[in-house]
C-alpha cells in the first residue's frame, strides 16, 4: 500500500486531522485576494480528460480535474483522490477513497463516482447512463483489455478485477482524472468540457477559447489551498512577447521559456527561472519493421538489423547537442524510459564514437567503399529522414538537421523531408513510411510508470517502427505480471537495458522544461509532469 | 442598380459555393485528422474506432452532401479539436476582436494617410516629401512580427507598462496592434495617393481652379483627392477584407484573440469544419466588401454610375 500525503499525512489514523493541516499555512506577505497570470503558449482544446490529456491541456485539465494517485514534485505517487490503493489479490486491486470530498458543484465524490468514470473509460453502460461516447486518446478497453470488471465494496471502496495479474493498475486508471457522475448524466458530456466540474483546487468561471481561462480558487478544497485568491491561464503564443509580459509586470509566470531566453533572464534579479526535466523524449525512430507490417513494396525496413540502429546512436553527438542547441536544458537519456518515470533504470549513455560506430556497420555488412558512402551490395545506406518541423519548437528543428548532418559524417546519404505533424501521422498511420525511412518525434507520457514507454513496441502503433523481438516481448510481459516491486523492478531495470543495446530508435534528448516568474510568486515548484502546480503557491503584495 | 445588385448578389452566392466546395475536398486531400486525435501508441483498430465517430469513414460524397445542407441551416458541424459548433466559434473570433482590429487598423491606416499623402505631394522632393518615403520604405518594409516586438519591449517593457503587452478588451490593448497592423497598408496608401496627386495637380482642370483663385484647400480637397479616389478604394478594400479574415503574425505577437490564428491553427489541425466554416466567412467577407466598393465607385466618381 502507498500513503504519504502531498499535505502531511502519513497514515489512515491521521485522516481525521487531513483537512485541518491542510488548511494552508499563510504565506506572511500573502496577497490572499491576488490574481496569478500565468502566460502559456496555447490553450486547451478540451477539458473533458477522457478526450486527450496530452501536451500543455494536462495544465489546464488538472486545475480542476482531480484522479486518484496525484503526484509530488519529485514525481512520486501520492494519494489523491483515493487515499491509498493495493492488490488485494493476483487479479485485484482496490482503491480506498478520500472521504468528504464534493465537486465545485456540491456534488458529492464517492464509490459511484469511479464506477462511472470507470465506464467512461472502458466505454461500458454508456447507452444505460444515456451518455454519448467521446473520441478519445486512449481507449482504455484496446489498451488494457485484461481488465475485467468493477464494483463498489462500500461508499468510499472500489475494487477492479483483471484476467491476468497488473502491477501498473493503479497508475494508467488511478492517473486519470475524474469527472462528476450526476452533473455529467445530466447535463451530458459536452458540459464534462465546456463548463468543467471537477474536485480540484480551482474553479472555472470562465474560458474563451484561444484566449484565456480564469480561475477562482475552491475554498472548500480537501488539499493544500493555493494562497491567492484568483488564476489566469493567459494564452500568449509568441515566446518572446511572453517574457515581455513577465518584464513588463502583467504576467506573473511564464511557461516554456526558450533555453536562450532563459540564460538572459538567469541574469536578471527581477525574474526568478525555475526548470525541471519532463518526460518528453525525443527520438529519430527508424524503419525496423518487417515487409508484410508496412506499404513497403516487397522489402523489410533497412534498419530492421539493431546493430544498424545502434551504429546510428553512436554517431551521435549530443553532448554538443545539449551545449549548443539546448545550453544545458536537456538530457542524454539512454534508457527507453524517461528519468523521472517509476521504474527507470539509468542506462550506460551511447558515446559518441564514430570509429566504433563505423566499425559496427562493417560488421553488418555496410562499408565505406572510398567514397564517403556507407554501401551494402552496391546500395547506399540511405534515409529519408521525415520531420514535423515548427511543431516542437525551434530546438527540436535544429536538432533534427544537426542529427541529419551527423550521419552524413558517419556517411549515411540523408535526404531530411520537412512536412507538418499531421502530415507524418497521416504517413505512419497508413504505414507509408519509407523502407529507408526514418522520423523524428518526440514522446510523453501521462502516467507514472516506466510501463507506459516500454509498452511502445509491443503492438504495432504509429510510433512502433522496430517491433520487439521475442525475447524481449517475454521479458516485457514478464514486466507486466510481476506484482511483487522489487523483482519487478529488476525486470524493469533488464529490460531497459536490454532496449538500450537492441536500440529501437536513436534517442535524442529528453526535455527540461524551463519556467520564469515574478519574485512575487512564491513556493512555485515546476514538476516532473505536464501540468504546472498552483497548491500552496503564495503570491506576495 | 437593382439588377446590377441582384446580378452581383448571385455571383456573390456562385463564388462562396464554389468557394467552400473547393475547400472542403482540398482538406480532406491534406490527410485525416483521426491520427492527431489518439495516442501515438494507438493501434489501427483504435485509429479507425475514432475515425468512426468522427464519421469521417463515410464516403466523401455523403460528407458533402450533408456539408452543403447543414450549410444552408448555417450549421457547419463540431469542431473536432475544440468541439464546440464550428461556425460559433468562428463568429466568436469574428465579433469583436478581429472586426475591432480590422476597423481601428483601416481608420489609422487611411485617416493618416490623407493628410500624409498630400503633404508629400504638394512638397514633392523636397524635405517632407523625401522623409515621407523614407518612412513609407521602413513601414512597408519592416516585419509586422519584428514591429509588434518592438513595440511592446518599448511601451510595455521600457515605459513600465505603460500599454498593454497582450490581450484584448478595452481600447489600451487595441493601440499596439492596431498601430502594427496599420503600418503596411499606411505606407501603401500614402504612396498611393501621392502618386495619385502628382499625376492629377498638373492637369489642366486644377490650374483653371487656380486661376479662379480657388484656395489651395478646396483646390486639393474637393478636386483634386476625389480623382485619386478610385484606386485608393480599391487598394482600401482589399486591406479591409484581408485584415478581416484576420492578421495571424500581429494576433500571434499580441495574443489577440481573432479569426486569423483560430483558421491557422485549425488547419495544421486538420479540423475540416472550422476550416470550411472560417473560409466560408473569409469568402463572404471578401465578395461583399468588394461589392461594397464597387458601389462606393459610383458615389465618388458619377462616370460610373452613368455606365
Amino acid at each position: 500500500m502507498i500513503l504519504g500525503k502531498r499535505c502531511g499525512v502519513r497514515s489512515l489514523a491521521l485522516l481525521a486531522l487531513a483537512i485541518p493541516l491542510c488548511a494552508s499555512p499563510a504565506h506572511p506577505a500573502a496577497d490572499a485576494e491576488g490574481e496569478l497570470i500565468v502566460a502559456l503558449p496555447d490553450d486547451t482544446t478540451n477539458m473533458d480528460p477522457r478526450i486527450g490529456m496530452g501536451s500543455i491541456r494536462s495544465t489546464y485539465i488538472r486545475q480542476v480535474y482531480e484522479s486518484l494517485v496525484d503526484v509530488d514534485a519529485k514525481g512520486k505517487p501520492v494519494p489523491g483522490l483515493a487515499l491509498s490503493w493495493k492488490a488485494v489479490s493476483p487479479l485485484a486491486w482496490e482503491f480506498a477513497l478520500r472521504p468528504g470530498v464534493t465537486f465545485h458543484n456540491g456534488e458529492a465524490f464517492n464509490a459511484d463516482t469511479v464506477l462511472f468514470n470507470l465506464d467512461r473509460m472502458f466505454r461500458r453502460n454508456l447507452d444505460r447512463w444515456g451518455i454519448k461516447e467521446v473520441p478519445a486518446a486512449t481507449s482504455f478497453e484496446k489498451a488494457f483489455p485484461f481488465v475485467t470488471r468493477w464494483e463498489k465494496v462500500n461508499d468510499l471502496t472500489v475494487r477492479i478485477h483483471t484476467s491476468d495479474p497488473s502491477p501498473t493498475l493503479w497508475d494508467f486508471i488511478g492517473r486519470e482524472p475524474l469527472v462528476p457522475k450526476d452533473y455529467t448524466i445530466k447535463n451530458g458530456v459536452e458540459a464534462v468540457n465546456d463548463r468543467a466540474v471537477g474536485t480540484g483546487p480551482w474553479k472555472l468561471m470562465e474560458w474563451r477559447r484561444k484566449d484565456s481561462m480564469r480561475l477562482e480558487r475552491n475554498s472548500a478544497y480537501w488539499g493544500l489551498q493555493p494562497q491567492f485568491a484568483r488564476l489566469r491561464l493567459q494564452v500568449i503564443p509568441e515566446a518572446g512577447a511572453r517574457v515581455a509580459a513577465l518584464r513588463a509586470g502583467q504576467v506573473g509566470l511564464v511557461d516554456a521559456v526558450p533555453p536562450l531566453d532563459a540564460t538572459v533572464l538567469a541574469r536578471d534579479p527581477a525574474v526568478k527561472v525555475v526548470s525541471s526535466p519532463q518526460k518528453l523524449h525525443c527520438r529519430l525512430y527508424l524503419n525496423g519493421r518487417p515487409k508484410d507490417t508496412f506499404d513497403s513494396g516487397g522489402r523489410d525496413g533497412l534498419f530492421t538489423d539493431s546493430r544498424v540502429r545502434l551504429a546510428l546512436n553512436l554517431a551521435i553527438n549530443r553532448d554538443a547537442i545539449i551545449k549548443k542547441v539546448f545550453h544545458g536544458y536537456a538530457l542524454a537519456n539512454a534508457s527507453p524510459v524517461s528519468s523521472v518515470s517509476s521504474g527507470y533504470a539509468a542506462q550506460e549513455p551511447y558515446p559518441y564514437d564514430i570509429a566504433r560506430a563505423k566499425a559496427m556497420l562493417a560488421e553488418a555488412g555496410w562499408r565505406d567503399r572510398g567514397r564517403g558512402i556507407l554501401e551494402k551490395d552496391g546500395a547506399p545506406l540511405a534515409m529519408q529522414l521525415l520531420f514535423p518541423s515548427k511543431h516542437y519548437g525551434q530546438a527540436f528543428d535544429e536538432v533534427t538537421l544537426a542529427v541529419a548532418e551527423m550521419l552524413k559524417d558517419l556517411g549515411v546519404q540523408v535526404t531530411v523531408r520537412p512536412i507538418d505533424f499531421a502530415t507524418l501521422l497521416q504517413t505512419v498511420t497508413k504505414g507509408t513510411l519509407p523502407y529507408d525511412g526514418g522520423f523524428t518525434s518526440c514522446r510523453t507520457s501521462n502516467n507514472l510508470d516506466a510501463d507506459d514507454y516500454l509498452r511502445d513496441w509491443t503492438a504495432l502503433s504509429l510510433i512502433n517502427w522496430a517491433p520487439y523481438p521475442p525475447e524481449l516481448l517475454e521479458l516485457y510481459k514478464a514486466t507486466r505480471r510481476e506484482l511483487d516491486p522489487r523483482k519487478r523492478l529488476a525486470l524493469l531495470a533488464d529490460l531497459q537495458r536490454n532496449v538500450r543495446d537492441w536500440a529501437p530508435v536513436v534517442s535524442l534528448y529528453q526535455e527540461i522544461k524551463i519556467y520564469a516568474h515574478s519574485p512575487r510568486v512564491v513556493n512555485f515548484t515546476p514538476l516532473t509532469e505536464l501540468n504546472m502546480d498552483f497548491r500552496g503557491v503564495a503570491l506576495t503584495k | 442598380m437593382p439588377r446590377f445588385l441582384l446580378r452581383r448578389l448571385l455571383h456573390t452566392l456562385f463564388v462562396v459555393w464554389g468557394v467552400v466546395t473547393a475547400v472542403f475536398f482540398l482538406v480532406r486531400l491534406t490527410g485525416d485528422p483521426t491520427a492527431l486525435l489518439v495516442d501515438p501508441s494507438a493501434t489501427q483498430a483504435e485509429i479507425a474506432h475514432t475515425r468512426h465517430l468522427l464519421g469521417l469513414d463515410r464516403p466523401w460524397h455523403v460528407q458533402y452532401v450533408d456539408f452543403l445542407f447543414g450549410m444552408l441551416r448555417g450549421d457547419f458541424g463540431q469542431s473536432i479539436q475544440l468541439r464546440r459548433p464550428a461556425m460559433q466559434l468562428v463568429l466568436e473570433h469574428l465579433w469583436p476582436a478581429t472586426v475591432e482590429l480590422a476597423v481601428a487598423a483601416t481608420v489609422l491606416s487611411t485617416l493618416l494617410a490623407i493628410p500624409l499623402g498630400i503633404v508629400a505631394a504638394t512638397h514633392q522632393n523636397r524635405a517632407p516629401d523625401h522623409l515621407s518615403r523614407l518612412a513609407s520604405l521602413l513601414l512597408q518594409s519592416m516585419p509586422s512580427f519584428w514591429l509588434g516586438l518592438v513595440l511592446i519591449l518599448v511601451f510595455a517593457v521600457q515605459l513600465n507598462g505603460l500599454l498593454p503587452a497582450y490581450g484584448a478588451g478595452t481600447w489600451r490593448h487595441l493601440i499596439l496592434p492596431a498601430v502594427t497592423l496599420a503600418a503596411a497598408p499606411l505606407a501603401q496608401n500614402v504612396r498611393l495617393l501621392r502618386a495619385g496627386l502628382l499625376d492629377v495637380l498638373p492637369q489642366d482642370y486644377i490650374r483653371t481652379a487656380r486661376a479662379k483663385g480657388l484656395p489651395e484647400r478646396l483646390i486639393l480637397y474637393r478636386h483634386a483627392i476625389w480623382n485619386t479616389a478610385i484606386p485608393f478604394l480599391t487598394v482600401t478594400g482589399l486591406s479591409v477584407g484581408f485584415m478581416l479574415s484576420g492578421a495571424i503574425v500581429i494576433e500571434t505577437v499580441f495574443s489577440w484573440p481573432g479569426l486569423g490564428r483560430l483558421i491557422v491553427q485549425a488547419i495544421p489541425g486538420r479540423d475540416f469544419p472550422v476550416i470550411q466554416a472560417g473560409v466560408f466567412v473569409f469568402a463572404l467577407i471578401f465578395v461583399l466588401v468588394n461589392l461594397a466598393v464597387d458601389l462606393l465607385y459610383a458615389v465618388v466618381d458619377p462616370r460610373v454610375r452613368l455606365s
